[in-house]
């Protein structure tokens, strides 16, 4: 390092850095000492550091000792750390803690001396025994009772001074430090005390020895009792601890020294916790039916109050991993868990880890995690690496079971808190593992059925809508909201001699028994309408079927057979239909009486023309029956405004509005299923397109059955 | 989606009749309160049941299933039933549409 590159830093350093030649005159002088000595660099230069900053009692073995050692090579002060006397340039001496070291280049010596001023620490420590030895003598001699009181309380109690140095502990001060004797306390610098904990206040932020109630007493603020978190570091044993201060005035009225004392609150905080955090559970766990939300709900319900990773490993009837959730506040963490899992094998091995707790039924705590068995647990190089890169510390698993059902397992971990897992965890764990266990189930069972029904009801509909030469098709089912099971609603549309049979209805009921009936209601049309043309007969025969029914069976349906340029229809109980033009929206045909409510009942075929670019519209009354937020029902009036809205408009554009126009007035949950289908005959420049297509797309699929 | 409400109310009784009038919405979300009211007045004998909808302000595919059930058990049981035809059209709708207005023992109100 050049020499002007070092004095550049020396110059900028908080030590005061002097440097001397072998005949003692300062060489160099820097700006710290210039204000430690309280004299100027030009000052000092070339003057001799005996005269400058030696007292004059020391003065004399200052300078014996540069010759012994430029005589001998001896220096036995050289390089170690000195507290001397330093002289300022008013005469003042003051205490200094002094490091010398020798350089020789080309045959001369050179000496640094790096200098701290230490007066403000060596009077603390002058006070500190002051005040000790007064205390001590307090409790030895006037109020000797202090100690027998303060001695046996179970609450920590410390006395410390200005300077956060202990003047007085009680036994149970002593234990929760971690100390066996009063004197390997004395022995310990207050700040390595606080460093072997971790600390945070009650809503997780760090606490700083700046938060202290007693340091805080010490600023002049006032002190409010202070509810703290602590993790001991080399244990990773929690504690909850509240700190109370007060103030020890002297004579003056100056706080001389504070009193604390640490109230060991951890029991009743973990019960305050485990029980909120239950009720919490309870809650969320019952908030979803969603599968998949159910089993993200409970890993992130441990986080991070019980732990700092939670998993949920769900497994088949054979005992393999079939999904698993982990949640953790930090992304890249859970990044790691996610390439961790990778390495776990679809099969679980029943002698360890999961696959243990699986096997046995029994929770498994790893309090502690060492290295070697991350060794012993690794596949390979990288998956040791990972292992390690985790930090796991602790590590606890207990087993979620729904009646005799095992579904699987509870995982938490420990990491970056650095707390041990204790049965406390593992009993908390437990209870959250068995809520959440049904929660699963439920959800489990839910969308099983969900499935069923939704599955059900799709086979209980056409694959797809026919193509029918001169119109168009389109149609929509909004099965209810949060409902698993099949709804009523159907509808159906089949080719016929005469042209195409259509039917809309509700069956009266839900779930398995309304899924049969519109079945058998759909069959009996089917098989009917091929020596059955008019639909008001085809509903006189469902009618009849109905009543054969052993319960009591009721539908409502309407029938309407299409041809090329006119439809026949006949209603049982059902909405009619509306016809829709350009001019706008007007219903078709006459009511008739329900299918299956009512003996000797009749229907009516009604024949109406069905001119170009008109739209057929048909429901179920659960577009009418709709009800919204404020308890208002959609209505038929509501439905032939919006209607009126799309005279000449697409089917699909028809359907298209009808639906969100529903979904905007219920707010996107339907109460009961719905269901609407819109035939619409094309306008005649349309048809002559179709037609066209039509030609062209039977060439394409030569052979095609029409 | 909101629920609706359904008040049903004492309207007078004998020995073997009751006369209930109920008001509000009768939907899948209600129908479990009258049909167990029903059940409940039904547990003794009784050779006359009215039921006034004259108020009832919506009625849709459940409540008619309810109506129609009731009657087929009248006939059954051999008793009475008579029911009051509601005047809002909401809840009218159904009857007419159903044709349930003409095979059920509706009555005017004054023409007890």
């Amino acid at each position: 390092m050049s020499a002007n590159l070092t004095e550049l830093i020396l110059d900028r350093a908080h030590s005061a850095v002097i440097s001397m030649d072998e005949t003692g005159l300062v060489t160099y002088w820097n700006p710290s000492a210039e204000t430690i000595f309280g004299i100027a660099r030009d000052d000092a230069i070339g003057r001799t550091v005996a005269d400058l900053i030696v007292p004059e009692r020391f003065r004399h073995g200052h300078l014996d000792g540069l010759r012994r050692f430029l005589a001998t090579g001896e220096g036995s002060v050289l390089d170690q750390r000195l507290e001397v006397a330093g002289l300022r340039a008013d005469g003042t001496e003051f205490p200094t803690e002094m490091t010398i070291s020798a350089f020789q280049d080309a045959g001369r010596w050179t000496f640094h001396a790096f200098i701290h001023d230490i007066s403000e620490r060596k009077e603390s420590e002058r006070d500190h025994r002051r005040l000790l030895e007064q205390l001590q003598r307090a409790l030895h001699n006037s109020e000797r009772r202090f100690d027998a009181i303060v001695g046996s309380l179970t609450d920590a109690v410390t006395i410390r001074d200005r300077n956060h140095r202990f003047l007085y502990a009680n036994a149970a001060a002593l234990a929760h430090l971690g100390f066996a004797t009063w004197d390997e306390l004395q022995a310990t610098a207050p700040a390595e005390i606080m460093a072997d904990y971790v600390v945070w206040n009650e809503d997780g932020n760090e606490v700083t020895m700046d938060d202290i109630p007693s340091v805080r007493i010490l600023r002049g603020e006032s002190a409010d009792p202070l509810l703290i978190r602590t993790i001991h570091r080399p244990t990773g044993e929690q504690h909850w601890n509240l700190l109370k201060a007060a103030p020890l005035l002297d004579e003056t009225g100056e706080v001389e020294a504070t009193i604390m004392i640490i109230e060991d609150v951890t029991e009743q905080k973990q019960a305050e916790r485990q029980n909120a955090f239950l009720a919490q559970a309870g809650a969320v766990l019952a908030s979803s039916l969603d599968y998949e939300q159910t089993l993200r709900n409970v890993a992130e319900l441990a986080v991070p109050d019980i732990a700092d990773w939670c998993a949920v490993d769900l497994v088949d009837e054979d005992g393999d991993r079939r999904r698993v959730v982990v949640a953790h506040q930090d992304p890249d963490m859970l990044k790691r868990a996610e390439q961790l899992r990778e390495y776990e094998p679809e099969r679980l091995d029943p002698g360890r880890g999961v696959g243990r707790v699986l096997n046995t039924g029994e929770p498994l705590l790893y309090p502690e995690i060492t290295d070697p068995m991350l060794v012993d647990a690794a596949v390979d190089d990288r998956h040791l690496e990972l292992l390690r890169a985790v930090g796991m510390r602790s590590v606890a698993i207990v087993p979620m079971r729904a009646g005799s059902r095992s579904l699987g397992a509870l995982t938490l971990v420990n990491a970056e808190s650095g707390r041990v897992l204790d049965r406390f965890d593992v009993g908390l764990a437990q209870q959250v593992a068995a809520r959440a266990a049904v929660a699963i189930e439920n959800a489990r069972l839910y969308s099983e059925r969900a499935l069923i029904a939704h599955t059900l009801q799709q086979s209980l509909l056409p694959a797809e809508l026919p193509q029918l030469p001169g119109y168009e098709l389109a149609s929509v089912y909004i099965p209810a909201s949060q409902s698993t099971e099949v709804g009523g609603d159907f509808y159906d549309i089949w080719r016929v001699p005469e042209g195409w049979m259509i039917i809309i209805g509700d069956v009266t009921g839900k779930g398995v028994q309304a899924a049969a009936l519109t079945s058998l209601v759909r069959h009996t049309m089917r098989t009917a309408s091929e020596f059955e043309a008019s639909p008001a007969r085809l509903l006189a025969r469902v009618d009849r079927t109905l009543h054969e029914q052993p319960n009591k069976s009721v539908c409502t349906a309407l029938c309407l057979r299409l041809e090329t340029d006119r439809a026949t229809i006949a209603a049982g109980g059902h909405p009619l239909p509306v016809a829709l033009t350009a001019q706008g929206a007007s219903e078709l045909g006459e009511h008739g009486p329900l299918l299956g409510g009512f003996p000797n009942a009749t229907w009516e075929d009604r024949i109406v023309n069905v001119l170009p670019d008109t739209a057929i519209v048909m429901y179920t009354d659960g577009v009418t029956d709709a009800i919204n937020a404020d308890g208002i029902r959609y209505g038929t009036q509501r439905l032939h405004d919006m209607l009126n809205l799309c005279g000449g408009r697409s089917a699909a554009h028809v359907i298209d509005s009808l639906t969100a126009n529903l979904e905007a007035f219920q707010t996107g949950r339907h109460a009961d299923d719905t269901a609407a289908l819109v035939v619409r005959r094309l306008p005649v420049a349309s048809v002559a397109m179709r037609a066209h297509d039509d030609r062209i797309a039977a060439r394409v699929a030569h052979g095609g059955r029409q | 989606m909101r629920r609706a409400e359904l008040k049903i109310e004492d309207c007078g009784r004998t020995e073997s009749a009751v006369i209930l009038a109920v008001a509000g919405e009768l939907d899948m979300s209600t129908i479990d309160a009258l049909a167990g009211r029903i059940g409940t007045e039904l547990e003794r004998p009784v050779q006359s049941l009215t039921i006034d909808l004259g108020d009832l302000a919506f009625m849709d595919s459940t409540g008619l299933r309810l109506l129609i059930e009731l009657n087929d058990r009248a006939l059954r049981e051999g008793w009475r039933l008579a029911l009051v035809t509601p005047r809002h059209e909401a809840a009218s709708r159904v009857l007419t549409i159903t044709g349930a207005e003409a095979a059920l023992p509706f009555q005017s109100e004054n023409g007890r």
